[in-house]
């Protein structure tokens, strides 16, 4: 590994950037200008992050925040856990656990440091870590096993029986750093009753666990008011998917991303309801002037990413798509299936904070519908699985096309991905599967991967591709 | 062996684990019963056997390409479902009257969808009974329970689509049956421990292989009887040869195994999916039968699918290397088969720090590829081993 990629924590690093991003518009034009040359990998994100006004800059903040969490949890006598984005955070930040959610943190990694999170991926690699498994943990669990962050005190996660490899990369992480394990476990149905038990029955265990590896009782009162804290946020976010709906999309493409991230590590925290709140403002005032989120005003296409976006350093898909005029309706990571969202359908959930048990329960039914958990869990074209969400949504969204976005790593989608994009040709949405790697452009450069997409904008009569 | 039946029986095997067909299975065809395949050690098997039919373990041998199985998986998918998947499109399947399609990993899981869908758009023949069948991934009661549940819901899946009858007494009686297979192969590997084994390491696959492929009512008298004249019979000459144990994913192909002993070593333990994995511990038919073997079959965490049990498999793969007087292991996984991969890495440097000589070999599923760089690699390793 180079020297230089050692010289500062992983997660100092990425919190030292994102906290002093916001401030780089402080100055006058020319400084802003000189501060972003000396940002080679950093600098077109963060310029348009601050073209955004106050939602780009409360993200900065909200995910530098996030990483603070990290970097001081054991000074702050916190637990740190590691455990994956489709968990719900509401449970550890009320257990005082500060969840180090890897897929979050490998792409924090992609975006400050142009090639690095390969080395980091190598890491993994060298400590045994099978060198075809998923991306999206290998790039900061190489940091950890690398000693660029503090060691984790234990191991929570939900996709056993959702996505194996995922599951696989925290169980490999436990044996690596000998420390405990639990899992949820997820049945390949949604909605019946023995699924619902089981979820139910998961959770309590899940809670016990966290007892026993906190030395803390679970604190009700707090709990409760994390999860009203997370009701606002779901309605929020609600609202604003509601909005893109709407013709034109008044709600830029990178806000999807924002929901997500912070959602998933600071659900729950008023700063995820600060970003959301001043989202859902700009969105509204987009729509009220009838106005696309696109940076140019006019929206040519609207597109649904089915499964997860693109993470190469500075960001890039989402200029792509706005230079093409193109509107970036979401994907599965942002559909969290509240009872309030258009496209629940029965399906939903609402967090209900009456008493214990009401809330043990609902947030096993909140967590057994996050991104993943819910659409992968049975056959793909099974009720309530992957193909039924997508074909809605498309049809719900207005969607001209879809685009598949993963990695190589992920044997679940890659063992239908063929036939799911074809149902989805077959419904009337042209679908491009990019082949490239989310997570690591040593697979296939960024350029590379937006050439095949504007060939596939050009082919299919989408879009006259632009140079960007 | 001094049994003249003896060879003819290991002939029987070496078909049976060598050829998707057989003729203990063909006899039972022609007698117009029914044959259930499956694609995980995760299925409980009595079940199938209760109802009167055979259980079949699914392979991908004796295809021609992976044509059909690259239509419908993607490119990054392990090479065992797509080679059942080529298998069925190239309808050397066409004899299953059922097929059990379990969550078992990632990549086995979609064989569900691909094979539904080959069958519309390929002409991939799919057995009109194609169940879906859900195994948890870890042992507590509640995952028992929803596990016995689930057995129960797969034995009146069958019985309703076949008409037939699974009382608890039929599966009583089927696993005195399964478990009588299971104690005749921990008889045969009590033989692969010897100094001297009467047979060698492929021998012994292609019978537990075979297993796997025939129906348990003919097998289970022929293994008998193999194994009483065995067990009187000398050594075959495999003193002082290195020791093996095999570790890792699945492996119902001779050929891997044949490599390592073509270079002078004896296989003389397993614990691969086809392997030893099929006999271990005995199913208690005390209690509910649907609860005993969801106990059973839940409790036997071999797969790094059962996540959080990396410690137990440790154990096991120990504990197979000492029972056995082993030199070194083999750890070998299919591409992309990231739960074997990775935990056999964990292994190997493990055992290294404690001097115990490992290798990890990853390879595609089926015959014996790229055997001239795996016989190198091998036959380098066997060289670092110093017998003691």
């Amino acid at each position: 590994m180079r020297k230089e990629l050692t010289e500062y924590g992983y997660v100092t690093a990425i919190h030292s950037l994102l906290s002093m991003a916001p401030k780089v518009a402080a100055g006058t034009r020319k400084e802003y200008e000189k501060l972003l040359s000396r940002m080679p990998h950093f600098r077109d994100l963060i310029d348009s992050m601050l073209g955004l006004g106050d939602p780009g800059v409360l993200f900065l903040q909200g995910f530098a925040h996030y990483a603070e969490m990290v970097m001081d949890a054991h000074k702050n006598g916190k637990k740190l856990a590691f455990t994956t984005f489709c968990q719900s955070p509401v449970i550890f930040h009320a257990m005082d656990v500060v969840p180090v959610v890897l897929e979050v943190m490998t792409v924090a990694g992609t975006l400050i440091r142009k090639s690095a999170i390969g080395e980091f991926m190598d890491v993994c690699i060298e400590a045994g870590f099978s060198e075809t498994s998923c991306s999206s943990q290998r790039g900061s669990l190489g940091a950890f096993i690398a000693g660029l962050a503090d060691k984790p005190d234990f191991v929570c996660i939900n996709t056993p029986g959702i996505c194996d490899t995922n599951a696989n990369s925290f169980a490999f992480s436990a044996a690596h750093f000998g420390i405990p394990f639990y899992q949820l476990n997820y049945p390949p149905t949604l909605t019946d009753e023995r699924s619902r038990a089981y979820h139910r029955d998961d959770f309590k265990n899940m809670i016990a666990f966290l007892e026993k590896e906190t030395g803390n009782r679970l604190d009700v009162d707090k709990l409760r008011s994390l999860m009203l804290e997370m009701r606002r946020q779901d309605e929020m976010i609600c609202e604003i998917q509601d909005l893109q709906r709407l013709i034109p999309n008044p709600v830029p493409g990178i806000y999807n991303l924002f929901i997500y991230a912070l959602r998933f590590t600071l659900g729950g925290l008023p700063e995820c309801t600060e970003l959301l709140t001043a989202m859902l403002k700009k969105a509204k005032e987009n729509a009220k002037a009838g106005l696309s989120g696109l940076t140019g005003g006019v929206e040519k296409k609207r597109c649904l990413f089915v499964y997860i976006d693109h993470y190469a350093a500075n960001l890039p898909l989402f200029n792509f798509l706005d230079k093409h005029g193109i509107t970036h309706l979401g994907g599965i990571l942002d559909r969290f299936y509240q009872d309030e969202a258009f496209y629940s359908h029965g399906q939903g959930y609402r967090l209900e904070t009456a008493d214990l048990d009401q809330m043990i329960d609902s947030l096993a039914m909140q967590n057994s519908r996050l991104p993943m958990v819910k659409q992968i869990r049975g056959p793909y074209d099974s009720p309530e699985m992957w193909l039924e969400e997508v074909t809605r949504l498309a049809k719900e969204l207005s969607a001209d096309f879809t685009i598949y976005s993963g990695t190589p790593g992920c044997r679940n989608t890659w063992g239908m991905v063929k036939l799911l994009a074809s149902d989805l040709e077959k419904s009337g949405y042209p679908t491009h599967i990019i082949a490239s790697d989310a997570f690591d452009d040593r697979v296939e450069s960024w350029e590379a991967t937006a050439h095949r997409l504007a060939e596939f904008f050009e082919l299919r009569n989408i879009v006259p591709p632009v140079a960007v | 062996m001094n049994d003249p039946r003896s060879a003819s029986t290991l002939a029987l095997f070496k078909d049976a684990a060598l050829h998707v067909r057989n003729s203990a299975l063909d006899d039972w065809k022609a007698a117009g019963k029914k044959v259930i395949g499956h694609v995980c050690s995760h299925v409980p098997e009595e079940i199938v056997t209760a109802a009167g039919m055979m259980p079949f373990r699914l392979r991908g041998i004796e295809i021609s390409s992976t044509a059909v199985g690259d239509t419908y998986f993607g490119p990054f998918v392990c090479s065992c479902p797509k080679a059942i998947l080529q298998s069925a499109g190239e309808g050397k399947l066409d004899f299953l009257d059922g097929a059990v399609m379990v969550q078992a990993c990632d990549s086995m899981r979609r064989l569900d969808e691909c094979w539904r869908k080959a069958s519309v758009e390929d002409g991939a023949r799919m057995p009109h009974f194609f169940h879906y069948f859900g195994v948890p991934h870890k042992v507590t009661d509640y995952s028992v329970q929803w596990f016995a549940e689930e057995i129960e819901r797969f034995a009146k899946a069958l019985s309703a689509h076949f008409s037939v009858e699974i009382t608890d007494d039929a599966i009583r009686r089927a696993v005195a049956l399964h478990n009588e297979t299971r104690a005749l192969l921990v008889r045969l590997e009590a033989l692969r421990f010897r100094d001297d084994p009467p047979l060698s390491g492929s021998q012994s696959m292609s019978i537990i292989l075979a297993g796997t492929a025939m129906p348990k009512e003919v097998y289970n008298p022929l293994l008998s009887a193999l194994l009483d004249d065995l067990e009187a019979s000398p050594g075959i000459g495999h003193n002082g040869k290195k020791r093996i144990v095999l570790a890792g994913s699945v492996l119902d192909d001779l050929a891997l195994i044949e490599a390592i002993e073509h270079e002078g070593a004896l296989v003389s333990a397993d614990t691969v999916c086809f392997g030893a994995r099929a006999y271990q511990g005995e199913v208690d038919s005390s209690e509910n039968p649907y609860k005993t073997l969801a106990r059973h079959y839940l409790n036997e965490q071999f797969c790094p699918r059962m996540f959080g049990y990396t410690q137990a498999r440790f154990d096991l793969i120990l504990k197979k290397f000492e029972d056995s007087g082993a030199d070194g292991i083999v750890f070998q996984n299919i591409r992309f088969c990231d739960l074997h991969g990775s935990e056999n890495g964990l292994f190997e440097k493990r055992l290294e720090k404690g001097g115990i000589p490992a290798m990890r070999v990853e390879r595609e599923y089926g015959a014996l590829a790229d055997e001239g760089r795996v016989r190198m690699r091998i036959g380098a390793f066997l060289e670092t081993i110093r017998k003691s």
